[in-house]
């Protein structure tokens, strides 16, 4: 048996010196997609940071291991070197940081962390295009400063490039969907699905069932209160979707 | 300030007229001295406390190692090596003349009268010391109606030696009427830091009527160097001067630009960035005069200052009563990485005349976290990441430049870090 990607255990956690995560458990195996639901304010966002790393945010009892490595003693850029990849919520603008020498400057740091050869940058350029084709990003855009002037709607769009041109183990996906039109969100979803296999997983953090029709989970969490107050598959979030989170949260 | 004026011989002592603007300089320096921090014109820099290490004049004859630095674009190339020019040898086209100052204040009189005209002695004492040195340099001479396309490079290259030397270079740049150029000036060094040089430049740049001069410079001098330097820019009839000067180098440091617009419809660019760590203190000072109608300046400087180092920008905008319809604008911003980091800035308008359009302004700021935690979440390390976001905050001045080549180079020095 392999070692799970991802396991969470027992976690404490918060932001300036505001505890949100209270015993927060899980495990995720590569090949699976797990799905996250919960009420504004919950702490999902939160949870995703810590993950990552971003300053600010503390760690106060509890384990994550990342294949098998204890995660919370690496740098932000060595978990992304590791595979970890964080789609935000809020992605952020970088004015005078073209996406291309953004994404090859990524990629590169991520291959040499590897041992592997940087890329050609003329071959790369190519399949950014192409990649940014397909989630309808067209090549003006992707000679523009990252995320600059983007309306929500293609910020998600060149998260989920971002995505498929590093091609990270473990994909958060914090919203991914808010701000997408329909037929945006079923190019992004088919974007998610087109890079997910056996060897990778996704946890999709999402407040609407509609996501999960196109990514369909193998397991969806309530998280409140700071944790994960139930676990099922995807007819859960038609439940959920149904009757909201009433009988999940405690009574303030 | 002992030992700055030494009792050396020069060459053309026997030329009366060398002889008195030598001496004239001399005594310029002798009376202002080293700008002390009660000093207005230098109360930020506060160079004194670079001259408590003497520094000398010294000989060329103990210098012979010629240059091999070769800038990685096309053009033309002169090279300095501490303080002394080397033999030219590339040829030059057309309409375009450069010989060691010394040269043409010896055989072609009428030169003289550029000399020391618009760089005074008595309001600058730098200029003073640089005047009583009068012996090295070039003289660059453009004739009327040509556009040089390559441009012409001055490398001022510095081989560490285990003396303070001093260096004070003149250069006279004239363009005459409907011709322009390009001219580079890149500040270099070699080897091993030992001890500390002073790198004193003064230019005198006259642009006829409808000429356009363009001028780039890198300083990345070493270390524990002082680098000061005095472009002084008369402007005629409708002739442009553009410049920008990328200032990285040397402990204590000083790049100013006085610029005379002197008629009609002249024009001036005058933009700059620095970038600095450790406890260097860059200096970027300019005096912009606009003396005649419909003259236009504009500047735009910005540093990202590090360590506990100081960025200093002066601007001034002066604007002569009879100026109508000039328009001046300056703007300054610096990002600061550290806490100890420091700009002290001094933005002065002088407006003797109405119906114009003058405006300056200034901004301060950090590295946004959140950007460098994007970044950083991508897989980029936290220094790569920093290089990356300085990068994109000069970026808008740097591509001010006119010359795709002259850009890639600057931008190329801007992350050269020789390793100290
Ligand atoms: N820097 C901070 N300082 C103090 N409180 C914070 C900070 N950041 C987040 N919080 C609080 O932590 C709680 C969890 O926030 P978080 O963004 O993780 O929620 P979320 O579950 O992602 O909500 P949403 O569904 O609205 O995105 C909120 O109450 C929020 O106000
Ligand atoms: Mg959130």
């Amino acid at each position: 048996m392999t070692a799970p990607l991802l396991e969470i255990e027992d976690l404490y956690a918060g932001v300036d010196g505001k505890e949100i995560i209270k015993g927060f458990n899980l495990t995720i195996n590569a090949g699976e997609i797990h799905a996250i639901m919960g009420p504004n304010g919950a702490g999902k966002s939160t949870l995703s940071n810590v993950l990552c790393g971003k300053p600010g945010y503390y760690v106060t009892s509890g384990n994550v291991r990342f294949k098998g490595r204890d995660l919370l003693k690496l740098s932000p850029e060595e978990r992304a070197c590791e595979g970890l990849f964080l789609s935000m919520q809020y992605p952020v603008e970088i004015p005078g940081v073209p996406i291309t020498s953004f994404l090859k400057h990524a990629v590169n740091a991520i291959r040499s962390y590897k041992g592997e050869p940087e890329l050609d940058t003329m071959e790369f350029i190519k399949m950014v295009k192409a990649e940014g084709k397909k989630l309808g990003l067209d090549n003006e855009m992707i000679k523009r400063a990252v995320n600059v002037g983007f309306s929500g709607g293609e910020k998600k769009r060149l998260e989920t490039l971002q995505m498929s041109v590093l091609k990270p183990s473990l994909a958060i996906l914090d919203e991914a969907d808010s701000g997408l039109d329909i037929d945006a969100l079923r190019v992004v979803a088919e974007g998610v699905n087109a890079l997910h296999n056996e060897n990778n997983a996704l946890l999709v953090i999402t407040h609407y069932q509609r996501l999960l029709n196109h990514i369909v989970p193998d397991f969806v969490h309530v998280y409140a209160d700071g944790k994960i107050v139930k676990t099922g598959d995807k007819t859960l979030a038609l439940e959920l979707e149904e009757k909201g989170y009433a009988g999940f949260v405690k009574e303030k | 300030m002992d030992g700055l004026i030494q009792d050396i011989k020069l060459i053309g002592e026997e030329i009366p007229w060398l002889k008195e603007i030598r001496a004239k300089g001399r005594n310029a320096f002798i009376k202002q001295g080293i700008p002390t921090p009660k000093t207005e014109a230098w109360k930020y820099t506060k160079p004194n406390r670079f001259f408590e290490t003497p520094f000398s004049y010294t000989p060329s004859n103990l210098i012979s190692i010629s240059s091999n630095i070769k800038l990685p674009f096309d053009c033309y190339q002169i090279n300095f090596t501490n303080g002394v020019f080397n033999p030219f040898t590339s040829s030059l086209p057309q309409g375009i003349e450069v010989m060691p100052i010394i040269e043409a204040i010896m055989f072609t009189p009428k030169v003289r009268e550029k000399i020391s005209n618009i760089a005074k002695v008595d309001e600058n004492p730098f200029v003073a010391l640089n005047t009583g040195y009068l012996n090295e340099g070039v003289y660059i001479h453009i004739s009327s109606n040509v556009d040089i396309k390559k441009p012409l490079t001055i490398v001022y290259e510095t081989l560490c030696t285990d003396r303070n030397d001093m260096y004070n270079l003149r250069n006279l740049i004239h363009v005459e009427k409907n011709s322009s150029v390009q001219i580079v000036e890149a500040f270099y060094y070699e080897g091993k830091v030992k001890s500390s040089y002073f790198m004193n430049v003064v230019n005198e740049i006259y642009l006829e009527e409808n000429s356009h001069l363009r001028h780039y410079k890198l300083q990345d001098e070493a270390f524990k160097s002082a680098h000061i330097a005095f472009n002084a820019v008369k402007v005629e009839d409708n002739a442009s001067y553009k410049s920008f000067c990328l200032q990285k180098g040397a402990d204590m440091a000083r790049n100013e630009s006085y610029v005379e617009l002197s008629e009609k419809g002249a024009h001036a660019t005058v933009d700059s960035a620095y970038i600095m760590n450790g406890w260097a203190t860059i200096d970027t000072t300019t005096n912009i005069n606009h003396l005649k109608p419909y003259t236009t300046s504009s500047q735009l400087v910005k540093g990202v200052v590090g360590g506990q180092a100081k960025g200093v920008f002066q601007g001034k905008i002066h604007i002569s009563p009879n100026a109508v319809k000039t328009e001046g604008y300056q703007l300054h911003k610096a990002m600061l990485l550290t806490d100890d980091a420091e700009v002290d800035v001094k933005p002065e308008l002088e407006i003797f005349a109405d119906d114009v359009k003058c405006s300056h302004g200034s901004a301060c700021g950090e590295l946004d976290k959140e950007q460098l935690f994007y970044m950083q979440s991508r897989g980029i390390s936290e220094d790569e990441a920093k290089q990356m976001l300085i990068e994109a905050y000069l970026n808008d001045v740097i591509a001010k430049v006119d010359d795709e080549k002259i850009i890639e180079w600057i931008k190329l020095s801007l992350n050269s870090n020789k390793s100290e």
